[in-house]
């Protein structure tokens, strides 16, 4: 009788665990989102659309590989929820991308932002993620003053001007000390970025032993630079750095040749990254250095992953940096997404926050602004292959001082 | 009289509509869109006035959008409040169209517009030199902000644009205006003093640039000093005009709603061949409805019109034949 009543009992604690275990899982899953839902408006169409292109390519890469292995964990729900990034063509008008990303905060409920293309974009999109109290995480940002308003919701895990400007001085380094460039121009784009990097440049300079012996100004619409190469030419110096807009970079290298100034280094951060430079610019681009955060060569885990999935997927095309940063972004946010536990927005911004996670294109942590510090990395055109010349982890060919133009 | 009041019955429909529209609907994508499609309209209207009215075709609209913009953001920003900002940011538009347009609009055709285009190229390249970087607004207003007073003040300017160039068009100024339009030398024959009407069509097609500019700054939380100064902003006005019906006040309004909603919709769902599709439809409708969007109605009228007359035609050949 003592026995049966003891089973009585035994079976009806085990029902009841069962029974509250299967309500709270039942629950959990009932309450769990479909998928989890970032936005991100991007130029597919118009000016910036190139680059915006290879953005969009990193995002869907990224969320193909997150979702090939179920999605991202979230402890809220108890289960992993594939991963669904929302893009809008901003047709390169900043006004679209406030429209875009309303439209992801307010009809599309997104938890994130992910950044685009262009400086423009981003500035309009970023205040946006302010605005709503939306984590935004860029790509393409470099200017630190855009960091400086107080921001809370924006992220940035790139190259910025302060990393940039001490990358070159880096490079210059690393040759023997006879054969250093003495003498740097720059060549300054008179755009916030632009004025950011000449100031670290004229700071970092005296402190690494270096002269700007010139500094010649223009603006974001000019293609005649003749005047400035003569300046530099008639100064004597040998290197230039500048941060032009891509279709200057090959304005200013073709005028270069025509008046034959050959310095020993040319520095265009911005244009020579692009994967079309080399079919373009030809052998004239061979010994322009560039910025250098992200290559198909780089050994971060997960990278050959991703350059594999994107030659399956457009076999012969020359893979652009931007696909990778694109990547890198998305693995950083799903990285947060995981950590908070949550899909509420601030808990996604305050882990985002706390990253301290090695995406493909390196290691990533945030400053107090959201500044990302990344590995300082820096490309050098070389025979048609962009080589990874400075970058604190590794390189794949060391620094090369250009000859004569007709030595090219 | 009574015409007049029946004419204006759908228009009030429509502004009581809009005016009431955002107690009942918080939608604030649709609120963002709506303020997208005002900002146009008062930019084209702006354009219309001198290029649609007067036949004087401004391709530097986008110099006296960014002159608006530019002094309402630095006057807001420094503690002024937004409508005396606002003001201010026309005005400067105003003076900046007189100093351009009193020399400029002794031009003729071409020459007028290769002006124009000039002084908006100037003026990207001075701002772009002057003012590199970004204009955030301050943390106080961005804790604040909402999109209820923006779209309220891009309807008034919106109002304000369509009456002023309405009651405009339809006075005696306004005959002088389309005179100049159709023949300049028949006008200055006719005794109309075409370089005043230039002028005053100008500085009003300046004023509600400036105002739409300022509209802009209002709007954006931030955005690039040289944004509003964007050659698109040139293009785009005329654009609209054209795909709406140039020289009337329904044209830029019917442009502009196709512009945005059509725009919209494409981008969303078509990726990017939406700019082709968009082109197309473009190209078609200059080709085949040059007179816009508006002319549509009047067009298939007059190909029925046409059509009947000729079999009205054949019908009386065919009983005069035995």
């Amino acid at each position: 009788m003592k026995k049966r009543k003891f089973w009585s009992l035994a079976g009806g604690i085990c029902f009841s665990f069962l029974f509250v275990f299967v309500s709270i899982t039942f629950d959990f899953a009932y309450g769990a989102p479909e998928t989890i839902k970032v936005g991100a408006s991007v130029s597919l169409t118009g000016r910036f659309a190139a680059g915006g292109v290879d953005v969009a390519d990193g995002y869907k890469m990224a969320v193909k590989h997150i979702n090939e292995d179920g999605g991202i964990y979230v402890k809220e729900f108890g289960k992993k929820i594939p991963l669904e990034v929302i893009i809008y063509d901003d047709e390169s008008d900043p006004n679209k991308t406030v429209t875009r990303l309303e439209k992801l905060y307010s009809l599309d409920k997104v938890v994130a932002y992910l950044g685009g293309f262009s400086s423009a974009m981003n500035t309009a999109g970023l205040a946006m993620g302010e605005k709503n109290k939306v984590p935004w995480v860029g790509v393409t940002i470099a200017a630190e003053s855009v960091f400086s308003q107080g921001f809370k919701y924006t992220f940035a895990p790139c190259m910025f001007s302060f990393m940039e400007v001490t990358a070159f001085f880096d490079a210059f380094d690393s040759l023997p000390k006879d054969k250093r460039p003495k003498k740097i121009a720059n060549f300054q784009l008179q755009s916030d970025w632009g004025i950011e990097c000449g100031k670290y440049l004229k700071k970092y300079g005296a402190e690494r032993g270096y002269e700007i012996a010139l500094v010649q100004k223009y603006a974001k619409s000019t293609s005649d630079f003749s005047s400035l190469i003569m300046a530099a030419k008639t100064a004597g110096c040998d290197a230039v750095f500048s941060v032009p807009t891509p279709p200057q970079s090959m304005t200013l290298i073709k005028q270069m040749k025509e008046l034959a100034y050959a310095p020993a280094a040319t520095c265009f951060i911005r244009g020579p990254d692009l994967s079309n430079y080399w079919e373009v610019m030809g052998e004239n681009a061979n010994y322009i250095i560039t910025c250098g955060e992200w290559t198909a060569d780089m050994k971060y885990p997960g990278n050959k992953k991703l350059v594999d999935a994107y030659q399956e997927k457009k076999p012969g095309k020359i893979i652009g940096m931007q696909v990778g940063c694109g990547y890198g972004a998305l693995q950083i946010l799903a990285d947060a997404i995981e950590r908070a536990g949550s899909l509420d927005r601030k808990a996604i911004r305050d882990a985002l926050t706390k990253t301290d996670f090695t995406t493909v294109r390196g290691h990533v942590t945030f400053d107090e602004r959201g500044i990302g510090q990344v590995p300082y990395s820096l490309c050098q055109w070389q025979n048609g292959k962009l080589e990874v010349v400075i970058n604190p982890d590794y390189t794949t060919a060391p620094v090369l001082l250009a000859p004569a133009w007709d030595k090219r | 009289m009574r015409f007049f009041q029946k004419k204006m019955v759908i228009p009030a429909l429509i502004v009581a509509f809009l005016f009431f529209l955002p107690l009942f609907f918080k939608g604030e994508y649709y609120l963002n869109m709506l303020c997208t499609l005002f900002l146009y309209v008062i930019l084209s209207q702006s354009w219309n006035i001198l290029g649609g009215y007067t036949g004087q075709i401004n391709v530097g609209q986008a110099a006296f959008f960014g002159i608006g913009a530019l002094v309402t953001r630095l006057l807001w920003t420094s503690g002024i409040p937004f409508v005396p900002a606002l003001l201010g940011g026309g005005l400067s538009s105003v003076i900046l169209s007189l100093l351009i347009g009193i020399p400029a609009l002794r031009l003729r055709g071409h020459y007028f517009a290769i002006g124009t285009l000039s002084v908006a190229w100037i003026a990207l390249i001075t701002i772009e030199n002057i003012f590199p970087g970004v204009t955030f607004l301050p943390g106080k207003y961005v804790a604040t902000y909402s999109l209820l007073p923006r779209y309220y003040a891009f309807l008034i300017i919106l109002l304000s644009a369509v009456i002023v160039i309405s009651l405009a068009v339809h006075s005696r100024m306004g005959l002088a205006m389309e005179s100049i339009r159709d023949d300049e030398e028949a006008a200055q024959a006719a005794g109309v003093n075409i370089f005043k009407y230039k002028v005053i069509a100008f500085a009003i097609s300046s004023f509600f640039a400036g105002l739409a500019g300022g509209g802009f700054s209002f709007f954006h939380v931030s955005y690039y000093w040289s944004m509003p100064f964007a050659l698109m902003w040139c293009f785009e006005p005329i654009l609209i005009t054209f795909i709406g019906g140039v020289g009337t006040i329904w044209g830029p309004i019917i442009g502009s709603l196709c512009y945005v909603a059509l725009k919209e919709s494409f981008a969303l769902t078509m990726g990017e061949i939406n700019v082709l599709i968009f082109g197309a439809v473009f190209i078609f409708i200059i080709l085949f409805f040059p007179k816009g969007i508006i002319g549509i109605p009047e067009k298939i009228r007059e190909h029925l019109t046409k059509r009947m007359g000729t079999n009205v035609g054949r019908d009386v050949l065919g009983k005069s034949q035995p």
